[in-house]
């Protein structure tokens, strides 16, 4: 039980880690990202493949988050001078790509087999208990990002996102550069999306383009429009719910008797796709909405 | 080698040809409700599972499965508008296009649900290919291309011709200029919903004659619908039809160059240099906003 509990933990730290990412480029800037799971993908195998070759944690770390920041440059690049919409298909598009990258380059992915054995950082200093350490270190991971970012949303900086989110055309007259800031908002959410597929591959270990698939981007849309856009603890607790919501949909099994696996699976998919649909439709705020940010003396 | 040429360039008309009708529904939609309405794909493999059940499960012959499947997606469209979208009019478009990924996962699990995920095909009658020299060119294939160019034209007639397409074209234009005028911007809506997720599930069935059907279907064919709408120039349903004939060629060619496992990259590869180098499309007279 308290083995399932600190997995749980550990997910729900990686959603919300993914969360806060969305945040900065939905919440704080305005910019659609549905191709949150291919930044994801980057990160995990980056690292993955890093620490294959013998590159210490740290490393491979640093340069998942700096692989997924570059591609969140590219992918913004191409798009952030026309409208949202381009951003919102461009995005959806990058995903597919590179899960079909990670099909089909075997010979630096393992294809469909993916990776496995991935090494766990500091694994052999523990004769038990790794886990809860390795969750402890991810919560404060969790907790150092929650604390930059809000203090990257109450500074000045953040205080240009938000114009640039309500109004580009007043943000620009009053001098500031949009395209430059919504790059920069954008490539920081991306490089998030890498650190949390990079712990995410050292906890499971294993990796495959089967797990980065489009529902894990609609999962954490969920986490942070139930928590509320625009507030970084909104995104966190967007994070518990929507684990909770998923862990509670595993025993529908018990309810409903007689259901084959895959009729499940869709049921579950169905009710993630309402829990958004009817979100946005009733309760786009969230349960925690965005507060005004007064200057503070 | 100029005969295997020639054998891609008939296969890329085939499948510009059922590109061109989601294209257009996409760019309809677009042009009326002003947001990339993702649920097309749901739309596409709805049609098609629809035709499923009337033609392999329920016997119907092909022209009275393909006409109910038509009315049957196009009031589901109508349906779907009504229950999701109907409530979010006026709200940011961006936000609606979120909601429609989300939508696109409802419609596609409840046909996994029902179908599973297995591959399924039509119960059709299989015809011998047609020959010319070393090429072929499938009995289905030409019934695919004829059904699609029909269609297209018609729609377009339609839209060029009609006080529907006038006043499609006027809401589309500027919404509050339209309801100034006299104009029910809500029965445009409807219309518009109909004609979009009809045209969708058609493709579906078109897609679902010329190879199988799956759940996943309509998502494996939407960044080629995406690209033939951006290439004609996003919003201009006419302009579509040329994109989509550019996207299924330039997808069936490159296959000489590239390999078939990349094929869906393509139309994502188009889409991001015609945004870098033309946003405004290829076939558009209007500038890109």
């Amino acid at each position: 039980m308290l083995s399932y509990l600190v997995a749980i933990l550990t997910f729900v730290f990686i959603y919300a880690i993914l969360a806060l990412g969305l945040n900065v480029q939905w919440g704080f800037a305005g910019l659609v990202n549905l191709g949150h799971v291919g930044f994801f993908a980057v990160g995990a195998y980056t690292s993955a493949i890093l620490a294959k070759l013998g590159v210490p944690f740290p490393w491979s770390l640093t340069a998942a988050v700096c692989l997924a920041g570059l591609f969140g440059i590219l992918v913004a690049l191409s798009t952030l001078r026309l409208r949202e919409d381009f951003l919102a298909i461009v995005t959806l598009g990058f995903s597919e790509i590179v899960r079909l990258f990670l099909l089909n380059e075997s010979w630096l992915t393992g294809g469909a087999n993916g990776i496995t054995a991935i090494p766990r950082p500091l694994r052999s200093l523990f004769e038990q208990g790794y886990d809860v350490f390795y969750a402890g270190v991810l919560g404060i991971v969790l907790v150092l990002l929650y604390l930059f970012l809000e203090r990257v949303r109450l500074s000045p900086y953040g205080r240009v996102l938000r114009a640039v989110r309500e109004d580009e055309v007043v943000a620009a007259v009053a001098g500031k550069n949009v395209f430059q800031f919504k790059v920069q908002a954008f490539a920081l959410g991306a490089a998030i999306a890498g650190l949390a597929g990079a712990f995410y591959g050292h906890y499971l270990t294993f990796i495959a383009p089967e797990i980065f698939v489009p529902l894990v981007t609609v999962n954490v849309w969920v986490a942070l429009i139930v928590g509320g856009g625009g507030n970084n603890k909104g995104a966190v607790v967007g994070a518990f719910i929507l684990m909770g919501f998923l862990e509670s949909t595993r025993f529908l099994k018990d309810f409903i008797p007689m259901v084959s696996d895959f009729r499940l699976a869709a049921i579950r998919e169905i009710l993630v796709g309402l829990f958004l649909v009817v979100l946005i439709i009733y309760k786009q705020e969230g349960l925690l909405p965005e507060k005004p940010v007064t200057d503070r003396p | 080698m100029f005969e295997q040429f020639l054998q891609f360039v008939i296969n890329g008309v085939v499948s510009g040809g059922i590109l061109a009708l989601p294209a257009t529904a996409f760019s309809l939609l677009y042009g009326i409700l002003n947001f990339p309405n993702f649920a097309i794909s749901a739309y596409i493999t709805a049609g098609a599972f629809l035709f499923y059940a009337l033609n392999a499960t329920l016997h119907l012959p092909f022209w009275a499965a393909l006409s109910c499947a038509f009315v049957l997606s196009g009031f589901m469209g109508v349906g779907v508008d009504r229950a999701v979208f109907k409530p979010m009019r006026g709200r940011r478009h961006l936000t609606l296009a979120i909601a429609s990924i989300g939508l696109s996962f409802i419609m596609e699990n409840i046909v996994r649900f029902i179908w599973g995920n297995e591959l399924r095909s039509f119960d059709l009658p299989v015809a011998r290919a047609l020959k010319f020299g070393a090429m072929r060119v499938g009995k289905e294939q030409l019934l695919i291309l004829l059904t699609a160019v029909g269609i297209t034209i018609i729609v377009q007639a339609l839209l060029r011709g009609t006080r529907l397409g006038k006043a499609m074209r006027a809401v589309a234009d500027n919404p509050m200029l339209a309801s100034v005028k006299g104009l029910d911007s809500e029965q445009v809506i409807r219309r518009t919903s109909f004609i979009g997720a009809a045209l969708a599930g058609v493709s579906g069935i078109m897609v679902g004659v010329d190879t199988i059907v799956e759940p996943l279907m309509g998502f494996k064919l939407v960044f080629s619908v995406f690209a033939a709408a951006i290439l004609g120039g996003i919003g201009n349903a006419a302009a579509a039809v040329s994109g989509a004939f550019c996207v299924g060629l330039a997808e069936e060619v490159s296959l000489i160059w590239i390999p078939a496992t990349y094929k869906s990259a393509v139309g994502f590869g188009m889409i991001v240099v015609v945004l870098l180098l033309k946003p405004s499309g290829l076939f558009n007279r209007q500038t890109a906003r």
